[in-house]
Protein backbone atom coordinates (compact mmCIF):
# COMPACT_ATOMS: atom_id res chain seq x y z
CA UNK A 1 0.00 0.00 0.00
CA UNK A 2 2.99 2.94 0.65
CA UNK A 3 5.02 1.22 -1.86
CA UNK A 4 1.70 2.33 -4.52
CA UNK A 5 1.43 5.32 -3.21
CA UNK A 6 5.16 6.29 -2.77
CA UNK A 7 5.31 5.01 -6.58
CA UNK A 8 2.44 7.00 -7.66
CA UNK A 9 3.66 10.58 -5.85
CA UNK A 10 7.18 9.58 -7.99
CA UNK A 11 4.66 9.95 -11.37
CA UNK A 12 3.27 13.02 -10.19
CA UNK A 13 6.42 14.54 -9.59
CA UNK A 14 7.78 13.15 -12.88
CA UNK A 15 5.19 14.59 -14.56
CA UNK A 16 5.42 18.34 -12.92
CA UNK A 17 9.27 17.98 -14.13
CA UNK A 18 8.35 17.40 -17.52
CA UNK A 19 5.71 19.36 -17.44
CA UNK A 20 8.03 22.17 -16.41
CA UNK A 21 10.99 21.07 -19.10
CA UNK A 22 8.00 21.51 -21.89
CA UNK A 23 7.60 24.95 -20.44
CA UNK A 24 11.24 26.19 -19.96
CA UNK A 25 11.68 26.52 -23.53
CA UNK A 26 8.85 29.13 -24.07
CA UNK A 27 10.65 31.03 -21.95
CA UNK A 28 12.63 33.67 -23.37
CA UNK A 29 14.27 35.95 -21.21
CA UNK A 30 16.17 38.58 -24.06
CA UNK A 31 19.78 39.28 -23.50
CA UNK A 32 19.29 43.13 -22.89
CA UNK A 33 17.08 41.78 -19.67
CA UNK A 34 19.47 40.18 -18.37
CA UNK A 35 21.41 42.76 -16.40
CA UNK A 36 20.25 41.20 -12.98
CA UNK A 37 20.14 37.47 -13.61
CA UNK A 38 24.16 38.15 -14.06
CA UNK A 39 24.39 39.88 -10.16
CA UNK A 40 26.50 37.37 -8.05
CA UNK A 41 23.20 37.35 -5.61
CA UNK A 42 21.43 35.94 -8.51
CA UNK A 43 23.90 32.92 -9.71
CA UNK A 44 23.45 29.76 -8.50
CA UNK A 45 26.64 28.23 -6.84
CA UNK A 46 28.30 31.87 -6.36
CA UNK A 47 30.13 30.83 -3.10
CA UNK A 48 33.12 29.51 -4.58
CA UNK A 49 35.44 27.82 -2.27
CA UNK A 50 34.00 29.07 0.76
CA UNK A 51 30.59 27.54 0.28
CA UNK A 52 33.13 24.39 -0.57
CA UNK A 53 34.83 24.37 3.02
CA UNK A 54 31.57 24.73 4.14
CA UNK A 55 29.59 21.97 3.10
CA UNK A 56 33.13 20.13 3.76
CA UNK A 57 33.05 21.13 7.67
CA UNK A 58 29.16 20.50 8.11
CA UNK A 59 29.14 17.19 6.57
CA UNK A 60 30.65 15.94 8.67
CA UNK A 61 28.31 17.07 11.24
CA UNK A 62 24.93 16.01 9.62
CA UNK A 63 23.88 12.63 8.87
CA UNK A 64 22.93 13.51 5.14
CA UNK A 65 24.75 16.40 3.93
CA UNK A 66 26.79 16.22 0.46
CA UNK A 67 25.47 13.36 -1.29
CA UNK A 68 25.96 15.59 -4.30
CA UNK A 69 29.58 16.00 -3.75
CA UNK A 70 31.82 14.23 -5.65
CA UNK A 71 35.27 15.55 -4.07
CA UNK A 72 37.27 13.24 -1.89
CA UNK A 73 38.97 13.49 1.29
CA UNK A 74 38.35 11.68 4.48
CA UNK A 75 36.01 12.64 7.64
CA UNK A 76 38.15 14.86 9.40
CA UNK A 77 36.20 13.70 12.77
CA UNK A 78 37.37 11.05 14.93
CA UNK B 1 55.37 17.39 -0.31
CA UNK B 2 53.96 21.00 1.01
CA UNK B 3 57.15 22.71 -0.67
CA UNK B 4 56.83 21.06 -3.72
CA UNK B 5 53.21 21.50 -3.96
CA UNK B 6 54.43 25.06 -3.71
CA UNK B 7 57.02 25.05 -6.43
CA UNK B 8 54.84 23.37 -9.09
CA UNK B 9 52.00 25.72 -8.22
CA UNK B 10 54.21 28.57 -8.58
CA UNK B 11 55.66 26.98 -11.95
CA UNK B 12 51.97 26.94 -13.25
CA UNK B 13 51.43 30.35 -12.55
CA UNK B 14 54.34 31.78 -14.20
CA UNK B 15 53.89 28.99 -17.26
CA UNK B 16 50.08 30.86 -17.50
CA UNK B 17 50.94 34.05 -16.73
CA UNK B 18 53.71 33.89 -19.60
CA UNK B 19 50.98 32.79 -22.22
CA UNK B 20 49.24 35.12 -24.34
CA UNK B 21 45.80 36.12 -23.33
CA UNK B 22 45.85 34.22 -20.44
CA UNK B 23 43.68 35.69 -17.39
CA UNK B 24 45.02 33.79 -13.30
CA UNK B 25 43.31 34.26 -10.68
CA UNK B 26 44.89 32.63 -7.18
CA UNK B 27 42.32 32.60 -4.18
CA UNK B 28 43.36 31.51 -0.44
CA UNK B 29 39.88 30.85 1.38
CA UNK B 30 40.72 29.85 5.16
CA UNK B 31 37.70 28.31 7.55
CA UNK B 32 37.82 27.60 11.35
CA UNK B 33 35.02 26.10 12.82
CA UNK B 34 34.77 25.44 16.91
CA UNK B 35 32.30 23.62 18.88
CA UNK B 36 32.89 23.15 22.65
CA UNK B 37 31.12 22.60 25.74
CA UNK B 38 31.19 20.13 28.65
CA UNK B 39 34.61 18.96 28.12
CA UNK B 40 34.35 17.70 24.59
CA UNK B 41 35.57 20.06 21.38
CA UNK B 42 36.36 20.28 18.49
CA UNK B 43 38.24 22.40 16.53
CA UNK B 44 38.95 22.42 12.71
CA UNK B 45 41.32 24.72 11.01
CA UNK B 46 40.78 24.75 6.94
CA UNK B 47 43.35 26.85 4.47
CA UNK B 48 43.14 26.64 1.15
CA UNK B 49 45.46 28.20 -1.59
CA UNK B 50 43.63 27.74 -5.16
CA UNK B 51 45.18 29.11 -8.62
CA UNK B 52 43.23 28.93 -11.75
CA UNK B 53 44.37 30.49 -15.10
CA UNK B 54 41.70 31.08 -18.58
CA UNK B 55 43.72 30.69 -21.62
CA UNK B 56 41.60 32.64 -24.75
CA UNK B 57 38.70 32.43 -22.53
CA UNK B 58 38.49 28.47 -23.83
CA UNK B 59 40.58 26.62 -21.84
CA UNK B 60 40.98 26.82 -18.03
CA UNK B 61 43.55 25.13 -16.05
CA UNK B 62 43.12 24.87 -12.13
CA UNK B 63 45.24 23.51 -9.10
CA UNK B 64 45.04 23.53 -5.64
CA UNK B 65 45.58 22.53 -2.11
CA UNK B 66 43.20 22.40 0.76
CA UNK B 67 44.06 21.33 4.48
CA UNK B 68 42.31 19.88 7.59
CA UNK B 69 43.81 20.71 11.05
CA UNK B 70 41.65 18.83 13.20
CA UNK B 71 41.83 18.06 16.96
CA UNK B 72 39.96 18.06 19.84
CA UNK B 73 38.46 15.91 22.50
CA UNK B 74 35.45 13.42 21.87
CA UNK B 75 34.03 10.28 23.83
CA UNK B 76 35.63 7.28 22.65
CA UNK B 77 33.43 4.41 23.94
CA UNK B 78 29.95 5.79 23.98
CA UNK B 79 27.44 4.82 26.80
CA UNK B 80 30.46 3.14 28.65
CA UNK B 81 29.74 2.28 32.42
CA UNK B 82 30.11 5.12 34.60
CA UNK B 83 30.25 7.49 32.29
CA UNK B 84 27.60 9.81 33.55
CA UNK B 85 29.27 12.56 32.95
CA UNK B 86 30.86 12.70 29.09
CA UNK B 87 33.77 14.47 30.75
CA UNK B 88 34.95 10.99 31.91
CA UNK B 89 35.71 9.30 29.28
CA UNK B 90 36.72 11.90 26.95
CA UNK B 91 40.03 11.74 24.55
CA UNK B 92 41.94 13.99 22.83
CA UNK B 93 42.96 13.78 19.56
CA UNK B 94 44.80 15.32 16.16
CA UNK B 95 44.72 14.91 12.99
CA UNK B 96 45.83 16.84 9.77
CA UNK B 97 44.18 16.22 6.53
CA UNK B 98 45.79 17.41 3.33
CA UNK B 99 44.06 18.01 -0.36
CA UNK B 100 45.82 18.35 -3.78
CA UNK B 101 43.54 18.91 -6.57
CA UNK B 102 44.47 19.75 -10.46
CA UNK B 103 41.81 20.20 -13.01
CA UNK B 104 40.64 21.76 -16.36
CA UNK B 105 37.63 23.30 -18.14
CA UNK B 106 37.17 23.14 -22.28
CA UNK B 107 34.41 25.74 -23.01
CA UNK B 108 32.60 26.23 -26.50
CA UNK B 109 29.86 28.61 -26.90
CA UNK B 110 26.85 26.59 -25.32
CA UNK B 111 28.63 23.85 -23.87
CA UNK B 112 31.44 23.18 -21.17
CA UNK B 113 33.53 20.07 -20.02
CA UNK B 114 34.98 19.86 -16.75
CA UNK B 115 37.49 17.48 -14.88
CA UNK B 116 39.18 17.48 -11.77
CA UNK B 117 41.35 14.81 -9.72
CA UNK B 118 42.05 15.11 -5.68
CA UNK B 119 44.11 13.22 -3.60
CA UNK B 120 43.84 13.23 -0.08
CA UNK B 121 46.07 11.56 2.57
CA UNK B 122 45.50 11.70 6.39
CA UNK B 123 47.22 9.64 8.92
CA UNK B 124 44.27 7.07 8.86
CA UNK B 125 42.91 7.76 5.70
CA UNK B 126 43.70 8.27 1.97
CA UNK B 127 41.69 8.98 -1.10
CA UNK B 128 40.93 9.15 -4.74
CA UNK B 129 39.09 11.13 -6.17
CA UNK B 130 37.89 11.73 -10.25
CA UNK B 131 35.05 14.26 -10.86
CA UNK B 132 33.67 14.72 -14.87
CA UNK B 133 30.88 17.53 -15.08
CA UNK B 134 29.59 18.02 -18.26
CA UNK B 135 26.85 21.25 -18.89
CA UNK B 136 25.01 23.06 -21.96
CA UNK B 137 23.16 26.24 -22.24
CA UNK B 138 19.87 26.11 -24.22
CA UNK B 139 17.11 28.25 -25.08
CA UNK B 140 18.74 31.56 -25.59
CA UNK B 141 21.18 30.63 -22.64
CA UNK B 142 18.00 31.05 -20.35
CA UNK B 143 18.52 26.82 -19.75
CA UNK B 144 21.74 25.08 -18.48
CA UNK B 145 21.66 21.51 -17.55
CA UNK B 146 24.79 19.99 -15.97
CA UNK B 147 25.34 16.22 -15.37
CA UNK B 148 28.12 15.30 -13.07
CA UNK B 149 29.71 12.03 -12.62
CA UNK B 150 32.09 11.62 -9.24
CA UNK B 151 34.24 8.37 -8.70
CA UNK B 152 35.79 8.05 -5.27
CA UNK B 153 38.46 5.31 -4.15
CA UNK B 154 39.64 5.18 -0.69
CA UNK B 155 41.23 3.61 2.02
CA UNK B 156 40.85 3.89 5.82
CA UNK B 157 43.13 2.63 8.49
CA UNK B 158 41.74 -0.51 10.82
CA UNK B 159 43.39 -2.24 13.41
CA UNK B 160 43.77 -5.51 12.30
CA UNK B 161 41.03 -8.14 13.23
CA UNK B 162 39.61 -11.34 11.42
CA UNK B 163 36.46 -9.83 9.05
CA UNK B 164 34.90 -13.55 9.92
CA UNK B 165 34.91 -12.35 13.46
CA UNK B 166 31.69 -11.26 15.37
CA UNK B 167 31.14 -7.77 15.70
CA UNK B 168 30.50 -7.86 19.08
CA UNK B 169 34.28 -8.82 19.33
CA UNK B 170 36.17 -6.21 17.87
CA UNK B 171 38.07 -3.60 19.60
CA UNK B 172 38.46 -0.35 18.50
CA UNK B 173 41.58 1.42 17.08
CA UNK B 174 43.60 3.18 19.65
CA UNK B 175 46.05 5.56 17.60
CA UNK B 176 46.73 6.55 14.04
CA UNK B 177 50.35 4.79 15.25
CA UNK B 178 51.21 1.97 12.14
CA UNK B 179 48.67 3.49 9.30
CA UNK B 180 49.88 2.76 5.92
CA UNK B 181 53.40 1.75 6.90
CA UNK B 182 53.55 -1.87 6.58
CA UNK B 183 52.21 -2.76 10.16
CA UNK B 184 50.93 -6.07 11.22
CA UNK B 185 48.47 -4.53 13.15
CA UNK B 186 46.91 -2.70 10.99
CA UNK B 187 44.99 -3.12 7.97
CA UNK B 188 43.79 -1.30 4.94
CA UNK B 189 40.02 -1.22 4.22
CA UNK B 190 38.18 0.08 1.28
CA UNK B 191 35.45 2.29 0.40
CA UNK B 192 34.20 3.18 -3.07
CA UNK B 193 32.37 6.00 -4.01
CA UNK B 194 29.81 6.47 -6.89
CA UNK B 195 28.39 10.21 -7.22
CA UNK B 196 26.15 11.22 -10.09
CA UNK B 197 24.19 14.29 -9.91
CA UNK B 198 22.14 16.48 -12.74
CA UNK B 199 21.06 20.00 -12.11
CA UNK B 200 18.90 22.01 -14.11
CA UNK B 201 19.42 26.01 -13.99
CA UNK B 202 16.50 28.21 -15.38
CA UNK B 203 16.10 31.67 -16.13
CA UNK B 204 12.18 32.31 -16.15
CA UNK B 205 11.97 36.09 -16.17
CA UNK B 206 14.49 39.29 -15.95
CA UNK B 207 14.24 39.04 -12.37
CA UNK B 208 13.59 35.32 -11.78
CA UNK B 209 15.72 32.33 -11.73
CA UNK B 210 15.66 28.40 -10.38
CA UNK B 211 17.61 25.44 -9.95
CA UNK B 212 16.65 21.80 -9.44
CA UNK B 213 19.23 19.72 -8.45
CA UNK B 214 18.97 15.70 -8.49
CA UNK B 215 21.65 13.25 -7.34
CA UNK B 216 22.23 10.02 -6.07
CA UNK B 217 25.08 8.39 -4.33
CA UNK B 218 26.23 5.05 -3.94
CA UNK B 219 29.21 3.89 -1.32
CA UNK B 220 30.62 0.62 -0.41
CA UNK B 221 33.21 -0.62 1.66
CA UNK B 222 34.02 0.31 5.37
CA UNK B 223 31.85 3.43 6.81
CA UNK B 224 32.32 3.62 10.30
CA UNK B 225 34.50 5.43 12.78
CA UNK B 226 37.85 2.78 13.96
CA UNK B 227 38.65 4.75 17.09
CA UNK B 228 34.85 4.78 18.04
CA UNK B 229 33.22 2.00 20.14
CA UNK B 230 29.69 1.29 22.10
CA UNK B 231 28.64 -0.33 25.06
CA UNK B 232 27.15 -3.29 24.73
CA UNK B 233 26.37 -4.63 27.98
CA UNK B 234 29.45 -6.89 28.63
CA UNK B 235 31.71 -5.55 26.30
CA UNK B 236 32.65 -2.31 23.83
CA UNK B 237 32.83 -3.23 20.59
CA UNK B 238 33.88 -0.82 17.87
CA UNK B 239 30.99 0.67 16.12
CA UNK B 240 29.68 -1.50 13.43
CA UNK B 241 28.15 0.17 10.29
CA UNK B 242 26.60 -1.44 6.92
CA UNK B 243 28.72 -1.54 4.46
CA UNK B 244 26.76 -0.32 1.37
CA UNK B 245 24.82 2.70 1.39
CA UNK B 246 22.68 4.35 -1.34
CA UNK B 247 21.41 8.23 -0.65
CA UNK B 248 19.38 10.83 -2.80
CA UNK B 249 18.93 14.01 -2.49
CA UNK B 250 16.68 16.99 -4.38
CA UNK B 251 17.35 20.24 -4.41
CA UNK B 252 15.59 23.23 -5.25
CA UNK B 253 16.77 26.72 -5.10
CA UNK B 254 15.10 29.77 -6.08
CA UNK B 255 16.48 33.42 -6.67
CA UNK B 256 14.27 36.77 -6.83
CA UNK B 257 15.74 39.93 -7.99
CA UNK B 258 13.99 43.09 -5.77
CA UNK B 259 15.37 46.34 -7.61
CA UNK B 260 13.82 48.66 -5.74
CA UNK B 261 16.17 47.32 -2.86
CA UNK B 262 19.28 46.58 -5.42
CA UNK B 263 18.99 43.12 -3.34
CA UNK B 264 18.24 38.92 -3.95
CA UNK B 265 16.41 36.79 -1.96
CA UNK B 266 17.23 33.86 -2.19
CA UNK B 267 15.50 30.33 -1.06
CA UNK B 268 16.11 26.77 -1.08
CA UNK B 269 15.26 23.26 0.18
CA UNK B 270 16.69 20.28 -0.27
CA UNK B 271 14.96 16.71 1.16
CA UNK B 272 17.08 13.93 1.51
CA UNK B 273 16.82 9.96 2.03
CA UNK B 274 19.24 6.90 2.26
CA UNK B 275 19.12 3.15 2.62
CA UNK B 276 20.01 3.95 6.22
CA UNK B 277 16.50 4.96 6.79
CA UNK B 278 18.32 8.54 7.56
CA UNK B 279 16.11 11.33 5.51
CA UNK B 280 16.04 14.57 6.13
CA UNK B 281 14.94 18.49 5.40
CA UNK B 282 16.68 21.12 4.81
CA UNK B 283 15.60 25.17 4.31
CA UNK B 284 17.00 27.96 3.73
CA UNK B 285 16.24 31.95 3.23
CA UNK B 286 18.80 34.59 2.71
CA UNK B 287 19.23 38.23 1.47
CA UNK B 288 21.70 39.80 -0.50
CA UNK B 289 21.85 43.23 -0.41
CA UNK B 290 24.07 45.39 -2.83
CA UNK B 291 25.53 48.41 -0.53
CA UNK B 292 27.61 50.19 -2.72
CA UNK B 293 29.65 49.27 -5.75
CA UNK B 294 31.22 45.68 -5.34
CA UNK B 295 30.42 45.96 -2.01
CA UNK B 296 27.55 43.09 -0.78
CA UNK B 297 25.91 42.00 2.31
CA UNK B 298 24.33 38.92 3.16
CA UNK B 299 22.56 37.57 5.95
CA UNK B 300 20.55 33.72 6.38
CA UNK B 301 18.60 31.55 8.62
CA UNK B 302 18.91 27.87 7.74
CA UNK B 303 17.16 24.86 9.54
CA UNK B 304 18.00 21.28 9.43
CA UNK B 305 16.46 17.91 10.59
CA UNK B 306 16.72 14.61 10.63
CA UNK B 307 15.66 11.15 11.38
CA UNK B 308 18.32 8.72 12.93
CA UNK B 309 19.51 5.60 10.87
CA UNK B 310 17.68 2.41 11.27
CA UNK B 311 19.92 0.23 13.34
CA UNK B 312 20.49 3.73 15.88
CA UNK B 313 19.99 3.03 19.35
CA UNK B 314 20.74 5.56 22.05
CA UNK B 315 21.39 2.43 24.51
CA UNK B 316 22.24 -0.76 23.05
CA UNK B 317 22.25 -2.60 26.16
CA UNK B 318 18.55 -2.07 26.43
CA UNK B 319 17.40 -1.67 22.98
CA UNK B 320 19.87 -3.03 20.58
CA UNK B 321 19.28 -2.47 16.85
CA UNK B 322 20.49 -5.85 15.39
CA UNK B 323 23.81 -6.78 13.69
CA UNK B 324 24.77 -3.37 13.60
CA UNK B 325 25.58 -0.08 16.17
CA UNK B 326 26.89 2.83 16.15
CA UNK B 327 28.13 5.80 18.54
CA UNK B 328 27.43 8.51 15.42
CA UNK B 329 25.34 11.51 16.93
CA UNK B 330 25.21 12.00 14.00
CA UNK B 331 23.37 9.11 12.79
CA UNK B 332 21.07 9.70 15.41
CA UNK B 333 17.67 12.03 14.68
CA UNK B 334 18.88 15.75 15.34
CA UNK B 335 17.76 19.38 14.34
CA UNK B 336 20.01 22.59 13.40
CA UNK B 337 19.47 26.16 13.41
CA UNK B 338 22.38 28.34 11.52
CA UNK B 339 22.23 31.74 11.72
CA UNK B 340 24.90 33.81 9.77
CA UNK B 341 25.78 36.31 7.18
CA UNK B 342 28.71 37.45 5.11
CA UNK B 343 29.75 40.72 3.69
CA UNK B 344 31.88 40.52 0.18
CA UNK B 345 33.78 43.48 -1.45
CA UNK B 346 34.46 43.26 -4.96
CA UNK B 347 37.13 46.40 -5.50
CA UNK B 348 35.74 48.50 -8.32
CA UNK B 349 39.08 49.46 -10.59
CA UNK B 350 40.45 52.49 -10.56
CA UNK B 351 41.24 54.81 -13.72
CA UNK B 352 43.87 52.51 -15.15
CA UNK B 353 41.44 49.69 -15.22
CA UNK B 354 43.30 47.78 -12.88
CA UNK B 355 42.87 47.66 -8.58
CA UNK B 356 46.63 48.26 -7.66
CA UNK B 357 49.28 45.90 -8.94
CA UNK B 358 45.78 43.04 -9.96
CA UNK B 359 43.19 43.25 -12.32
CA UNK B 360 40.81 42.72 -9.55
CA UNK B 361 40.69 42.08 -5.63
CA UNK B 362 37.76 40.26 -4.11
CA UNK B 363 37.71 39.71 -0.02
CA UNK B 364 35.13 37.62 1.54
CA UNK B 365 34.51 37.65 5.26
CA UNK B 366 32.06 34.94 6.61
CA UNK B 367 30.51 34.15 10.06
CA UNK B 368 28.15 31.45 11.18
CA UNK B 369 26.39 30.50 14.30
CA UNK B 370 24.87 26.80 14.62
CA UNK B 371 22.84 25.37 17.82
CA UNK B 372 22.48 21.86 17.15
CA UNK B 373 19.99 19.78 19.12
CA UNK B 374 20.71 15.81 19.45
CA UNK B 375 17.12 15.25 21.28
CA UNK B 376 17.82 11.22 20.92
CA UNK B 377 21.18 11.19 22.05
CA UNK B 378 22.97 10.82 25.19
CA UNK B 379 26.82 9.69 26.62
CA UNK B 380 25.37 7.48 29.37
CA UNK B 381 22.46 9.75 31.07
CA UNK B 382 24.03 13.02 29.76
CA UNK B 383 22.94 15.39 27.08
CA UNK B 384 25.30 16.28 24.17
CA UNK B 385 27.43 18.91 25.90
CA UNK B 386 28.97 20.85 22.77
CA UNK B 387 25.63 21.45 21.34
CA UNK B 388 26.71 25.16 19.81
CA UNK B 389 29.32 26.20 17.17
CA UNK B 390 30.92 28.89 14.81
CA UNK B 391 32.53 29.34 11.88
CA UNK B 392 34.12 31.62 10.02
CA UNK B 393 35.57 32.17 6.80
CA UNK B 394 37.67 34.89 5.19
CA UNK B 395 38.91 34.77 1.48
CA UNK B 396 40.98 36.71 -0.81
CA UNK B 397 41.30 36.45 -4.64
CA UNK B 398 43.27 38.16 -6.64
CA UNK B 399 43.33 38.04 -10.51
CA UNK B 400 45.61 39.13 -13.19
Amino acid sequence: MAESRSSSELRVLLAALLLALAASGCVTVRPEDKEFLAEPAMTFGSGGDARAQEEHVMGNREGSFGAGSATGGGCGCN
Amino acid sequence: MQLKLAGAVLGFALALASGAHAQVSVSTTNTVYREAGGGLETTSITPSLRIQGTIQDRVTLRAGWEADVVSGASVAVVDAPGAVDAITSATEWSDFRNTATAGFGIKSEYATLEGSYTYGTENDYRSHAFALTASAQLFERNTTFSLTYGRGFDRVCNLLQPRAQESVDRVRMPSSEGCFEDDAGREELKLALHTVQGAWTQAWAPIFATQLTLSAQILNGYQGNPYRAVWLGRVAAQENHPENRARYAAGLGLRFWVNPLKGALQLSTRVYRDTWDVSSITAEAAWEQRVLEGFTVRARLRYYNQTGAAFYSDDYVRFPRGQYFTGDRELSPMSSWLVGGHVAYDVPPGEDGGVGPFAGFVILAKFDWVKYDFRDFHYGDAAVPNDRAIMATLGLEASF
